[in-house]
């Protein structure tokens, strides 16, 4: 069982079961986590800010750091007119940065190596975005499904593939998020049997691509979490500001 | 206030080697990997979409091959779309 590489992403109920109108509403590990990620942010944001000296200490650092990286961020990608959706997109990559760090520690549960965690966050990004469109511009934000200087024959065709690669961008979002989280923890589960069932001999081999893995992984649930916050904001700019 | 003087002077020192850092990182190995993976996933999801919805409508109409068919190419030319578009904004990146 504990050599299973895929036993680790079981999602299992923790505490009495709740049943509404035959929905499964019970309080799961990944639950849990979720809540333990966001109670994290919360008490980091709050400790970091509560007191403002000028030479910061440590965790006022972090906090300041994280501040100004989303904010950069924004600004590089998005432009100032989308300023005011700072809250949501440092809440998106804080949240998914702290899920993918502490399932890095041992024992613990990775919310987003499940598609469905992914898939929410990414449908939310989506959903909002393309409210944002229309409200900003009306029925001709529809112009961002017809590039100019198409010939009229072309058109339709055209359109069915913008429609397409608009439609497929919540797909890749939770993809790739979920893809990379899975993988990785499978990746160092097998590594970690390896070094179980090679024993004292053979064992070092798979024990030292272990250490290296877990560096690759910490690195790779950064990365995503950056990844997935710049994309938001790739988005949003394609909503603010139609021709760009 | 002679303490605050030396921090400032002491930041400034370490920020100018922090520039020169990062102008010697540029391009850098996790940079890549992010470009990479975003390349490779959006190549692969519109693909995917595009499928889905060919065997959505073939149920809907009953054409059953037809409609897959010609979505699923649809779908792999609105991939290539994704990725030439995602290139040249890192292309635009670079220049400015």
């Amino acid at each position: 069982m504990a050599t299973n590489p895929m036993h680790q992403f079981e999602v299992y109920r923790m505490g009495p079961e709740i049943n509404l109108g035959g929905i499964n509403l019970s309080f799961t590990n990944a639950s849990f986590f979720m809540l333990v990620s966001a109670l994290l942010v919360l008490s980091l944001l709050f400790f970091g800010t509560k007191k403002k000296s000028l030479v910061p200490s440590k965790i006022q650092l972090i906090t300041e750091m994280s501040y100004t990286f989303v904010a950069k961020m924004i600004n590089d990608t998005a432009g100032s007119s989308a300023r005011s959706y700072f809250p949501f997109i440092f809440t998106l990559f804080m949240f998914v940065l702290f899920s993918n760090m502490i399932g890095m520690l041992p024992y613990s549960f990775t919310v987003t190596s499940h598609i469905i965690v992914t898939f929410a966050l990414a449908a939310i990004v989506f959903i909002g975005v393309t409210i944002i469109g229309f409200m900003k511009h009306g029925i001709k934000y529809l112009e961002l499904f017809v590039p100019k200087g198409v010939p009229v024959v072309l058109l339709p065709l055209i359109v069915i593939i913008e429609i397409i690669s608009y439609l497929s961008r919540p797909v890749s979002l939770s993809v790739r998020l979920f893809a990379n989280m899975m993988a990785g923890h499978t990746m160092l589960k097998v590594f970690g049997g390896f070094v179980i069932s090679l024993g004292l001999l053979g064992g070092w081999l798979p024990l030292g691509f272990s250490v290296a893995l877990t560096g690759l992984e910490i690195l790779v649930a950064f990365l995503q979490a950056y990844v997935f916050a710049i994309l938001t904001c790739i988005y949003l700019n394609d909503a603010l500001n139609l021709h760009h | 206030m002679k303490k605050l003087k030396e921090i400032s002077t002491r930041l400034e020192i370490a920020k100018k080697k922090n520039k020169n850092n990062e102008q010697k990182n540029d391009g850098s190995n996790a940079a890549s990997f992010g470009k990479a993976m975003k390349i490779s996933t959006e190549l692969v999801a519109s693909v995917g979409v595009g499928t889905t919805i060919g065997f959505i409508l073939d149920d809907w109409f009953d054409t059953k091959p037809l409609l897959i068919i010609s979505f699923f190419f649809i779908g792999t030319v609105a991939g290539i779309l994704n990725v030439f578009k995602s290139a040249k904004r890192m292309h635009k990146k670079q220049k400015n």
